[in-house]
């Protein structure tokens, strides 16, 4: 079983959004983006820890776009959380079977409402009041019990893990140890507790500790008289067998050290896995059904490293067990482990409050989402947290790109803009994956003319552009559109940009070349290379002469023998104030108009 | 739960009684054939418990199916005595209750795309109506209401109608019965009989109904199985045989009585006879002394080998004769039988004066009345409908506020449960609990037992049950029994003499009043002192029955259900010289004994 979507309207930064959701999922967004306010919205819904008082909500809880929430017989705030998967298990089945939805039986709902309730135009906070109910059907009261079964549990960022692990009543080590020491024979105990006695009684024998006794006794005795006296002596605490339980401690180290000594980071992991077998714990008594397990921002505790580690084992090993994850981050780290159908992207879009992009249906291949996975996995799951993103070939535009940009005025780190190169594949499951979370792109792409064929970039053009007009749900094209575009050039060519797709007319430094600025700034990097012959520098020199003596192929032969990796690096410092070419001129005012 | 050590006490008390211990351990599907006063209730009340507690683990539950509220009654009562509370995991209510709470309701929304969210029971007098409009619709003639009593016959007999059979025998009755449903349908209506029917269409057509029934409801227990046709055993067989639910049956067949509703016999010999079936027979009658079991064997005219307890009476059977008719036999039962039998001990409250038809009590009734002996009807003529919610409701709200509010009794939470299951079914939220817990406090004013009841009534459906009325969410129950208890409790029309509130609700203190029940509605009970009133040539069996081996064996067992309610003594009173050919019988088989 799992969440399957998340319907929020009317509530704090939300306007309205409609979130697919997967078995664990990640919400991720920067500071103020609705992370938190998502999973109290959960609370609202499912968390019997939330007092009724808190369940109540205020006028000021209302999503900032409603100016008046009394007004029109008042607005409410919904939220819906629907669940699939839960017949696969009896008990499950049993708490959610009345409350499928009308359309679907698959789907079992639970939801919040914050409405008024009052006669006629509600007037004040008090005129409104809550209701929970499932199945869509407001008559279909949700019994308690459903909800105690169905356990959302929140670990909120920035908790004291130390004392929540020092503390033994609210330990989750307590019910572990202490069930475990329930199945202990009555006997075994006894000796241990006999054992510990007789060694504590020992200790209290030798003579160093008998003196001290004897000292403190006397000193007492005379400060406060015979009469006073309180018989001050040594003892052990209790080894009562009944409480052995509670003497018993998590060390660290190898036992070195108290788990309260630990660095925040491995306190709060210690915490988390406790926690996590505590729920497992309760499952298997039979006290609840399913945990969805919220956990606010734990990158707050955690090294990079330790992120990806703990977090990747967490999602992997979550898989089966009746519990589900969702946890919230700006940590591109978490980001970066995380299978992109768990990822929720929350995104601050002003006048329309915060907006959910969710990856739970992206439906790619298998082989396209290996791409995508391998993408990120390095360190670039920047991109969820990029206001825009510009797609190119490979590593030389993805090198010249911010240069061109800075000449055009725009500082592309500071507008939150990221330039992603595919390194040669294909451009669709980016440009799927960008779209999908809503944001703008363009794509930066080569004609690459061949000989006596058709160029390579005429193809990849229409897949890309009729791929997109799929995702944005235009309407198919006709043949004669698909044949226009096939034949003829300039056809492809507008249609290619309608969808933002820039495409030059050979390759990135034959087109550079063709520029006089840039075509200096190529030629001197060439004419620098100490290891070419005196053909190549003759060659050079013809070239810097005339830029109408350029042989592309022979230009791009020379570039080869630098290596197009060193030679963008160098071009990347030289091009600053030179304009770049107009397709990505266009390609980076595009995204730069949109983020 | 904190049943175990009930359970274990109920348990352990069953250690005398192998065949019922069994029982209640077994795992499997599973009958249990228990003949009268064989302690079947205890039985599957235990197994109940011991299933919840031992086989389904929360948050699962069970469900128990049985004939009418009366006995949903007394099982939730018995229940509650083995720490099981009301509402928790256990659903307890009629086959239309199952069908409608737990299959229609939650689910038709889900497969019919077009179904209403303000469905209702058509009332009987609607039904009529529809049933005129439908036979016009096929073109019939003659009298409707008649015709229609073969087409619901074959309705409530032929469940499955994808089978040929429905349209191949008598296809006419099929467009009758396929017209009225539809008239029905487009008055966003449904009827009683069609709650069955329509969960059992359902259920056959959607199999993830039945997966979410069994995961809710592992095990099913139905109680009185003889007693509930067709509809509900097609629906058994589908969800126990097809989807793997666990089913717990209970019955006797010698005591199905209401073939008139529907009602087969052998329904429940099919089931107990199956391959995958446990069968289990109790023998023990703990209930009737020794010669009245022995004698109601002759009654049935077929030997069950039921035999008491060790320590059990041998009790007594005694036949009147009465020289003159009904009201000759009603002033004999009042004037001399009854004065003997409280010479030796017995309180009214232990008697029970059976007969036929309700009509045949009448004048009992005058003579008690113009007497004053007290005297409480079980039947169709029944005050308080034992069988009807909102009548039980108001006798309960009337218990409370003559002296049950100082020992709690009925406690007011139950008063409260009862209330929300009236108007919400079960959804009601914790607000609308709060505003009828708050209605009732405040309108349960303790009162006098000698106030009177009509301007109680009144008062009731004033301040409760109208606004009750105006809310309500559930569709199946009859709110008009209140106004029927108003009007006959109204002394302008009995002539002056105004009903007090301690006799409404049954505030007998000492020695209570004489029961009288119509030989249908005395199922189910016992009375330490049993009288046949009426049991002449003719009543019963009725001379039509004598032609037809079916309808009088179903004679045969309703004589035996009257019988089998005597604890002590039977006294049968007939007409001099035209008595029942069952009287003889039972007379020959104590004359054989002595």
């Amino acid at each position: 079983m799992h969440i399957s979507r998340v319907q929020i309207r009317n509530f704090r930064n939300f306007k309205s959004i409609d979130v697919p959701m997967s078995k664990n999922s990640v919400l991720i967004g920067e500071n103020r983006a609705g992370k938190s306010n998502f999973i109290h919205a959960l609370r609202l819904v499912l968390d019997t820890s939330l007092p009724d008082r808190s369940r109540s909500l205020k006028i000021s809880d209302f999503w900032d776009g409603i100016e008046d929430p009394f007004a029109e017989g008042g607005s409410s705030i919904e939220i819906d959380v629907d669940f699939v998967g839960f017949e696969a298990n009896p008990a499950t089945h049993a708490l959610l079977a009345d409350f499928r939805i009308a359309d679907d039986h698959t789907v079992a709902r639970i939801s919040y409402r914050f409405r008024p309730d009052c006669e006629g135009e509600p007037s004040s906070e008090a005129d409104f009041d809550y209701i929970i109910f499932g199945g869509g059907d407001e008559t279909r009261s949700v019994p308690s019990k459903t909800r105690k079964r169905l356990v959302l549990d929140v670990l909120h960022a920035l908790r004291d893990a130390e004392s929540d692990l020092a503390n033994w009543r609210k330990s989750p080590l307590r019910p572990l140890v202490e069930d475990a020491f329930s199945r202990i024979p009555d006997s075994d105990l006894v000796s241990v507790s006999s054992a510990i006695e007789g060694a504590g009684n020992a200790l209290l024998q030798l003579g160093e500790i008998t003196t001290l006794e004897a000292t403190l006794r006397g000193k007492l005795h005379a400060i406060g008289g015979p009469r006073n006296d309180i018989d001050a002596k040594f003892g052990i605490l209790s080894t009562d067998p009944s409480r052995l339980a509670s003497i018993l401690k998590l060390f660290i180290d190898g036992g070195s050290r108290e788990i309260g000594d630990a660095s925040l980071g491995s306190a709060n992991l210690a915490l988390l896995t406790l926690q996590l077998a505590e729920y497992e714990w309760k499952r298997a008594q039979n006290e609840q059904d399913f945990t969805i397990i919220a956990i606010e921002e734990p990158e707050a505790h955690l090294h990079p490293q330790l992120q990806r580690k703990v977090f990747s084992t967490l999602f992997q090993e979550n898989l089966e067990a009746p519990q589900s994850l969702i946890v919230s981050t700006h940590s591109p780290n978490i980001a970066s482990v995380t299978p992109f159908n768990q990822i929720v992207l929350l995104r601050n879009c002003g006048e329309d409050g915060s907006i959910a992009f969710s990856l739970a249906n992206l439906n790619l291949a298998a082989h396209e989402m290996a791409d995508l996975q391998g993408y990120l996995t390095t360190t670039r799951a920047e991109i969820f947290f990029s206001s825009g993103i510009i797609f190119v070939e490979g590593p030389s535009e993805e090198a010249l790109i911010p240069a061109f940009s800075a000449t055009l005025g725009h500082d592309l780190d500071a507008l939150g803009i990221t330039v992603c190169s595919v390194d040669g594949v294909d451009f669709g499951p980016y440009l799927k994956l960008a779209t999908m979370l809503g944001l703008p792109c363009s794509v930066i792409t080569d004609w690459d003319p061949i000989a006596g064929g058709t160029p390579l970039g005429w193809a990849r053009a229409k897949k890309l552009l009729l791929s997109k007009r799929d995702i944005q749900g235009a309407a198919a094209v006709t043949p004669a559109q698909l044949s226009r575009l096939d034949t003829e050039e300039g056809t492809l060519r507008a249609a290619a940009r309608k969808y933002n797709i820039y495409l030059n007319s050979s390759t990135l430094e034959i087109e550079l070349s063709q520029d006089p600025d840039l075509a200096d700034v190529l030629l001197s990097i060439l004419s620098e290379q100490t290891s070419f012959g005196p053909v190549l520098k003759s060659r050079i020199a013809r070239y810097q002469a005339d830029h109408a003596e350029i042989v592309p192929e022979k230009l791009m032969l020379m570039i080869g023998y630098v290596g197009k990796g060193r030679f963008s690096r160098e071009l990347e410092k030289r091009i600053v104030g030179i304009a770049p070419p107009e397709y990505i001129k266009h390609a980076i005012e595009h995204v730069v108009a949109k983020a | 739960m904190s049943g175990t050590r009930a359970l274990k006490a109920a348990i352990g008390s069953l250690s005398q009684n192998p065949e019922q211990l069994l029982a209640v351990n077994v795992t499997d599907h599973c009958v249990v054939l228990a003949g009268p006063g064989s302690g079947k209730t205890k039985t599957l009340t235990t197994a109940m418990v011991r299933t919840l507690l031992e086989d389904v683990p929360e948050p699962r539950g069970v469900a128990c199916i049985t004939y009418n509220n009366e006995c949903a009654f007394e099982l939730e009562k018995r229940l509650s005595a083995l720490g099981l509370e009301r509402g928790t995991r256990a659903f307890i209510g009629t086959v239309h209750g199952f069908a409608l709470s737990q299959i229609i309701l939650p689910f038709a929304r889900c497969v019919f795309p077009d179904w209403p969210s303000d469905i209702s029971v058509i009332s009987e007098a609607d039904r009529k109506d529809v049933v005129a409009q439908a036979y016009a619709s096929v073109g019939g003639v003659g009298d409707p209401q008649n015709r229609w009593k073969f087409a619901e016959t074959k309705r409530k007999s032929e469940i499955d109608r994808s089978v040929p059979a429905w349209r191949d025998t008598n296809p006419e009755l099929a467009d009758f019965v396929e017209a009225y449903e539809g008239i029905l349908k487009a008055r966003k209506q449904i009827d009683f009989d069609g709650m069955p029917l329509l969960a059992y269409d359902m259920v056959s057509r959607f199999p993830w109904i039945s997966e979410a029934l069994k995961a809710k409801y592992p095990v099913l227990f139905v109680d009185e199985y003889q007693d509930l046709g067709y509809a509900l055993h097609e629906l058994v067989l589908k969800l126990c045989f097809e989807s793997g639910i666990r089913l717990f049956a209970v019955g006797d067949i010698d005591q199905s009585i209401y073939g008139f509703a529907g009602a087969e016999p052998s329904l429940l010999e099919g089931l107990s006879a199956r391959a995958d079936v446990q069968t289990i027979r109790l023998r023990f009658n703990y209930r009737c002394g020794t010669d009245i079991i022995d004698a109601s064997m002759a009654a049935l005219g077929a030997e069950r080998g039921y035999v008491g307890p060790d320590n059990a009476g041998k009790g007594a059977i005694r036949f009147h004769q009465v020289d003159g008719d009904d009201n000759a036999q009603a002033k004999y039962v009042l004037e001399s039988i009854l004065p003997d039998l409280q010479s030796r001990g017995y309180k009214l409250g232990e008697i029970g004066v059976l007969y036929r038809w309700a009509k045949h009590s009448d004048n009992l009734v005058s003579i008690a009345e113009a007497q004053g002996i007290p005297v409480v009807r079980a039947d169709n003529k029944a005050l308080i409908k034992r069988n009807s919610p909102v009548s039980r409701f108001v006798e309960r709200c009337a218990q409370w506020v003559v002296g049950g509010w100082k020992n709690a009794d009925p406690r007011f939470q139950r008063l409260c449960y009862d209330a929300s299951s009236l108007v919400y079914g079960g959804t009601a939220s914790d607000d609308e609990k709060r505003q009828m817990e708050h209605e009732l406090i405040t309108f349960l004013t303790p009162m006098d037992g000698a106030a009177s009841t009509h301007s109680w009534l009144l008062d009731f459906k004033r301040d409760i049950l109208s606004p009750w009325f105006a809310r309500k969410r559930t569709i199946s129950e009859h709110w008009d029994n209140l106004d029927e208890m108003i009007g006959r409790t109204d002394p302008a029309k009995k002539g002056g003499a105004d009903l007090k509130m301690a006799q409404f609700c049954g505030d007998s203190s000492g020695t209570g009043a004489i029961n009288l029940s119509t030989f249908h509605s005395s199922k189910g009970r016992e009375f330490r002192a049993v009288i046949l009133l009426g049991m002449n040539k003719d009543v019963i069996p009725n001379w039509r029955s004598n032609n037809d081996p079916n309808k009088m064996n179903a004679e045969r067992r309703e004589f035996y259900v009257a019988v089998t309610r005597a604890e002590q003594e039977l006294h049968v009173v007939f007409q001099k010289g035209h008595y029942s050919v069952f009287v003889r019988e039972l007379y020959d088989r104590t004359q054989q004994n002595k």
